[in-house]
């Protein structure tokens, strides 16, 4: 969590709960909620490590609360982060095990497997579908889960042509 | 029936081209059929049409005037007869003799007014000079057969004279046709028409003089029952006995006696009939079938979205038909306005042949025509009938691939274009097929039309092909001169032939007459040169040659033996050989002039055929003659049957024009199905590095190709056919097989050359339309069965 | 192992079939596209036919559509057996009852986009009259009323598709077949013509969609899996309410 912190705080100063909010915001029920302790671990981490530094405001009602903001350093990190190309999602590979060894268990029928497998997909596909309705960033996460989704089915369909 | 209809509309309205190029061959085929056989119809029936052209009279009575008083008979009484639907004023008119080089012929000199437009019937057509005018009162008109037959023109002076009258000069100011009776010298007396007061001056005795009146009658049964006869004898009671009513002729009589019976003209029209019943459907079902081959996919998309199979061929038919009426209407309106006279100037005075033609024969070359595009919907329409829905959804598979020769053809590095282009002719068979086919058969069908102009071109230039070899023939005249002096004299000019002259000789059996011809001698020098056109020439006394009719008359071949009575004497002769014959319908048996000595002894010529040294016109040596002899020679030329077929040119010339359409029709057509079938191929071919250029050579080709075989097998079947039909059509006419010309190599090659170069101007020109059209990337949206899932939007 | 789900479908199926099998014969060797298939299509539902390529899905389209005769087996759609009749019989049948839309979109070439729309209603007995007032709410419907007087090469595909859609629904057909509706569309595209497939089902129309778009399957009441010409799996898709992490994990959160 700590480039996204970062990448928020390069657009302005900002305190932990605020960063909650940006991050609700930006990835919507896309991504479960973030945790305001562990924000705040993160925030606290990445100032031991010199690329954000904080300050202290008085509040009146409240106590007071750390405001934080992008150091020099904070800001190279971000652009190494930026700049490195990403890995992409790691194959499901639980699924293709139990393909392969099952049968020769004798637990299960591979056409079974594949159809139940299908099922599940397309059961995860229709909840997706349904949510994508929004217009955010969101949505693109989902089109690409979709997406990938798509991709396990047409591999289930090649584990139907090759093995059954 | 609506969803029918909106389909056919929009159907028109996206190919409108195709559309009005079916309207243009359905109009082109009527309207030549229709002038065809106006033209064939006059040239068989010359009179028919001047019939119609002077206005010509139903029946005309004769009337003499008062023999006692001189003045003429009150027509009053006729007008109102029954059956009789108008009467002109009657022509005075006179019998009379005219002086000629060759005799005194007996004329009919009719007083006509000065103003032709006054006339309603029977109204004389200036064919040269002009009419009788009141500023020239000593003018005459001479009717033009008996004119030509006399040999006098425009601006001769005449003599004129009654049987007991003074001989008046008159000049002859203008030629005119006309239909009272038949032409001059079947149709006797010479009619000439002169002003009343001429006619006062050739025969001042009005009592001989008689008049004629026409009549129009509301229906020829009329005449046939006699009735109408009967009722103009009764006007005119008579005590003496003797009726002012000389005589009556009628349209019918002058019709059946003019009759031409050249069955040579009958049947080229029936060959012009066939070219355009065979080559029209075909045009009709290639432009169909490829238009149905251009919208398969359409077709098969209807019949998903619920149209019966029965629906779509009512469909096409009734499309196509209708295009048909719309041209068969326009053809016919196209023959009105080309034959409405306002159109027809004959400017070198001759006839022009053109025979009115019955409404209900017009409806049925129309009819006939729209029912032949129907058929040759039929079969491309029952085919789209059956094309499976599924067509709709399927990509058409890819169709040909690189044969060995292609592969051969591309390593040696032929151009790319033509390996292609070639690749694409071979192996699309239906659509090269239509196209093949679409081109060979009016290009056979043009072979056909010009073997016949250049068979007509032989007679003319080389009268000897067709068995004419004599120019002109003089008979021996009674007086002034001996055979011998004769023969010397004809010897100036070319080779005289002694001809024993016979008349017509009864065939046994008495079922007609054959014309035995002695002419030359049996061998030898003097032979007389017919054109042998099977076997050999006879060789001696006891050998003849025959034409085709009297063959097939006497139920002979070559080879047999025939005894026949030639003037009293009995005749038994070897056939060696048949001979073309223009003359006599080819009933004719020729042998030497010795022949005849052989059984009955010497016969003196009664006539001299000369062959003309080469070089010499028939016309100049004919008046060579007459200037040598102080016009004493009768000297006669021998008419070519070639020169009546004038008019089988024009007709030979308006089918090559539509059968050109009619070629250029199916070009089209196969250009743009081979279009169509590109449209996806140009950008992958574009795409593969063929420039712009190469692409458009690839259609070239493929089109050219095609065109090639076409016209090759068009032509190669049209030599075939061509001189069979003619040689059939020259033996059913008595003149016998073999008078068959085929074009020469050299117009065989133009029409090779020409048509090549008509189809690369069209398929460039198509080809690049295709080019500019395929930019916007057309070929990106063609069907492929798994598609990228790259975003196009 | 393959179920068979015809014997637990309500007995008002749309459209049944009982060992239906279409063979095509080439070379004197004939093959066995569509094997012994029984499924069925209840009124109103939305079924997705899915399968690899060569599968028989839209072999088996075209049957029930009887754009191509079975070669054995029933088919009976409303009640009525259908698999007997006559291709000018079915033509008829389905003026009013099938609605087709095909990859390629098909639309006729050489009418307008207003005329493809109205051709099946005419087709069907309609008035003009009728026919152009059921071709405007279509076509306001789909958001193409501008488009009414194009000619379909001007369309973009997506609006072609939307067309073609159109006339299918112009009959109010109680079955729409649909054949990859959106194999040749973007993402963008697609989710419009889903949008109308949707719609479709809310009206209470059948549809039979044959994809390979799990997105559009999912759509679906039920997903029948063809392979090799015979019913792998049938089955009602149930919503798996799984967040989007289960699919796609974001390494930086």
């Amino acid at each position: 969590m700590r480039q996204p912190l970062l990448a928020f705080l390069a657009k302005e100063p900002a305190h932990g709960y605020e960063l909650k909010l940006a991050l609700e915001q930006t990835f919507g029920e896309a991504y479960p909620s973030p945790n305001i302790g562990q924000i705040y671990v993160t925030l606290k981490r990445l100032e031991q490590d010199g690329l954000v530094r904080s300050q202290d405001v008085e509040q009146t009602t409240r106590p007071n609360k750390k405001v934080y903001e992008l150091t020099e350093a904070g800001r190279d990190a971000l652009r190494t982060w930026v700049d490195e190309p990403s890995d992409g999602p790691r194959v499901r590979d639980e699924f293709f095990i139990k393909l392969i060894l099952a049968p020769m268990a004798g637990l299960a029928d591979r056409m079974e497997l594949i159809n139940a497998q299908r099922r599940h997909y397309l059961g995860i596909m229709r909840n997706l579908a349904g949510l994508s309705a929004t217009d955010t960033p969101a949505r693109l996460l989902i089109e690409g889960a979709i997406l990938h989704l798509q991709a396990d089915l047409d591999w289930l369909e090649r584990c139907q042509e090759e093995l059954v | 029936m609506r969803a029918t209809f909106r389909w056919a509309r929009a159907d028109l309205r996206g190919r409108r081209g195709q559309a009005l190029l079916t309207i243009g061959v359905v109009a082109g085929v009527v309207a030549a059929l229709i002038l065809a056989t106006m033209l064939l119809e006059g040239a068989v029936n010359p009179w028919k049409g001047l019939f119609a052209r002077t206005h010509g009279a139903d029946m005309m009575a004769y009337l003499s005037y008062e023999r006692t008083s001189g003045a003429p008979v009150s027509t009053a009484p006729l007008a109102h007869l029954p059956d009789v639907v108008r009467m002109a004023a009657p022509h005075p008119f006179s019998p009379a003799t005219i002086d000629t080089s060759t005799g005194e012929p007996r004329i009919q000199l009719t007083a006509m007014p000065a103003k032709l437009s006054s006339l309603s019937m029977s109204v004389p057509l200036v064919v040269a000079g002009t009419w009788l005018t009141a500023a020239k009162p000593a003018g005459i008109v001479i009717e033009a057969s008996f004119a030509s037959s006399i040999g006098v023109g425009v601006g001769q002076p005449v003599t004129v004279q009654s049987a007991d009258g003074k001989p008046v000069r008159l000049t002859v100011v203008g030629l005119a046709d006309s239909t009272d009776q038949g032409f001059y010298p079947q149709a006797t007396p010479g009619q000439v028409w002169v002003q009343q007061s001429v006619l006062k001056r050739v025969e001042p005795s009005k009592s001989e003089w008689e008049e004629v009146v026409d009549f129009r009658l509301a229906n020829a049964s009329a005449i046939a029952s006699s009735q109408v006869f009967q009722a103009i004898y009764d006007a005119y009671p008579t005590s003496t006995g003797a009726s002012v009513v000389q005589r009556f002729t009628t349209a019918q009589q002058v019709e059946d006696s003019m009759a031409s019976d050249d069955r040579l003209l009958g049947l080229l029209l029936g060959l012009f009939g066939i070219i355009a019943l065979v080559a029209a459907p075909c045009a009709i079902a290639n432009v169909t079938a490829g238009r149905l081959l251009m919208h398969r996919q359409d077709l098969a998309m209807l019949k998903a979205l619920g149209f019966t199979p029965g629906q779509v061929v009512r469909m096409l038919l009734a499309e196509q038909t209708g295009l048909g009426v719309v041209g068969a209407l326009l053809g016919v309106a196209l023959a009105r306005v080309i034959t409405s006279p306002q159109f027809i100037h004959p400017p070198d005075g001759t006839t022009i042949g053109l025979a009115p033609f019955p409404g209900s024969w017009v409806a049925l070359i129309a009819a006939g025509t729209v029912l032949t595009v129907a058929l040759a919907t039929a079969i491309p329409a029952w085919w789209a009938g059956r094309v499976s829905p599924v067509a709709a959804v399927q990509a058409s598979p890819p169709r040909g691939h690189l044969s060995q020769i292609a592969r051969l053809g591309l390593l040696v590095h032929l151009p790319a274009a033509l390996v292609l282009g070639a690749r694409d002719s071979l192996s699309r068979r239906l659509p090269s097929l239509l196209t093949v086919f679409g081109l060979a058969i009016p290009l056979m069908m043009i072979t056909v039309a010009l073997s016949c102009w250049t068979t007509i071109d032989g007679f003319s230039g080389d009268p000897a092909r067709i068995g004419l070899p004599a120019a002109l023939v003089v008979p021996v005249p009674a007086s002034g001169m001996t055979s011998h002096q004769l023969k010397a004299l004809l010897g100036r000019v070319g080779t005289p032939y002694p001809d024993a002259n016979l008349p017509p000789t009864p065939l046994p059996g008495d079922n007609g007459t054959f014309t035995a011809l002695a002419v030359g001698t049996s061998r030898g020098q003097g032979r007389y040169p017919f054109q042998v056109v099977q076997g050999n020439p006879y060789d001696a006394p006891d050998q003849a040659v025959a034409g085709q009719g009297f063959l097939s008359l006497m139920h002979l071949s070559v080879g047999d033996l025939t005894l026949i009575s030639v003037d009293g004497v009995n005749v038994t002769v070897k056939i060696t050989g048949r001979i073309l014959d223009a003359d006599y319908n080819g009933d004719v048996l020729a042998f030497g002039m010795d022949t005849l000595g052989t059984y009955g002894g010497p016969q003196p010529p009664g006539a001299y055929d000369v062959v003309l040294r080469p070089g010499l016109s028939p016309a100049a040596a004919r008046a060579d003659l007459l200037r040598w002899t102080n016009n004493q020679l009768v000297v006669s030329m021998v008419a070519n049957p070639a020169d009546s077929l004038g008019i089988v040119r024009v007709v030979i010339a308006i089918s090559v024009v539509v059968l050109a359409v009619i070629g250029l029709a199916s070009l089209l057509t196969a250009t743009a199905i081979g279009l169509r079938d590109h449209r996806h191929e140009t950008g992958v071919l574009a795409a593969l590095g063929l420039t712009p250029r190469q692409v458009i050579a690839t259609l070239v080709v493929n089109t050219t190709i095609l065109t090639a075989i076409g016209v090759s097998l068009g032509v190669f079947l049209g030599l075939a056919v061509a001189p069979r039909l003619i040689n059939m059509q020259g033996q059913n006419s008595g003149m016998g097989a073999g008078i068959a010309t085929v074009p020469s190599s050299l117009m065989l090659a133009a029409i090779f050359v020409v048509s090549l170069l008509v189809t690369t101007l069209a398929a460039v020109l198509m080809a690049r339309r295709t080019m500019r059209m395929t930019d916007s990337a057309a070929h990106l949206r063609s069907p492929a069965r798994r598609p990228t899932r790259t975003s196009i939007s | 192992m393959s179920r068979s789900a015809s014997n637990s479908l309500p007995t008002t199926d749309l459209l049944k079939t009982r060992g239906l099998v279409k063979e095509y014969h080439s070379d004197g060797v004939s093959v066995e596209a569509v094997r012994g298939v029984d499924i069925g299509v209840g009124i109103g539902e939305f079924v997705a036919i899915m399968g690899p390529s060569g599968s028989g899905k839209s072999t088996l389209l075209h049957v029930l559509g009887g754009l191509e005769r079975a070669s054995r087996g029933e088919i009976w759609l409303r009640g009525q057996r259908v698999d007997k009749l006559s291709l000018a019989e079915w033509a008829v049948l389905r003026r009013k009852h099938v609605g087709f839309v095909f990859q390629f979109f098909n639309l006729l070439s050489n009418m307008t986009v207003a005329d493809n729309v109205e051709l099946p209603a005419l087709l069907a007995g309609v008035t003009p009259r009728q026919a152009r007032r059921r071709r405007e709410e279509l076509l306001s419907d789909l958001g193409l009323s501008e488009k009414a007087a194009a000619s379909p090469a001007r369309l973009s595909g997506g609006e072609q598709q939307r067309v073609a859609l159109a006339r299918a629904l112009a009959n109010e057909p109680s079955l729409l077949l649909a054949d990859e509706p959106t194999g040749n569309l973007d993402s963008s595209n697609t989710r419009d013509v889903l949008r109308l497939l949707q719609r479709t089902h809310d009206r209470g129309q059948a549809i039979l969609l044959v994809t390979h778009d799990a997105r559009v399957a999912s759509m679906a009441d039920r997903v029948i899996n063809l392979f090799d010409g015979m019913v792998a799996d049938d089955h009602p898709v149930t919503r798996i309410p799984r967040p989007v992490s289960s699919v796609l994990e974001l390494h930086g959160l």
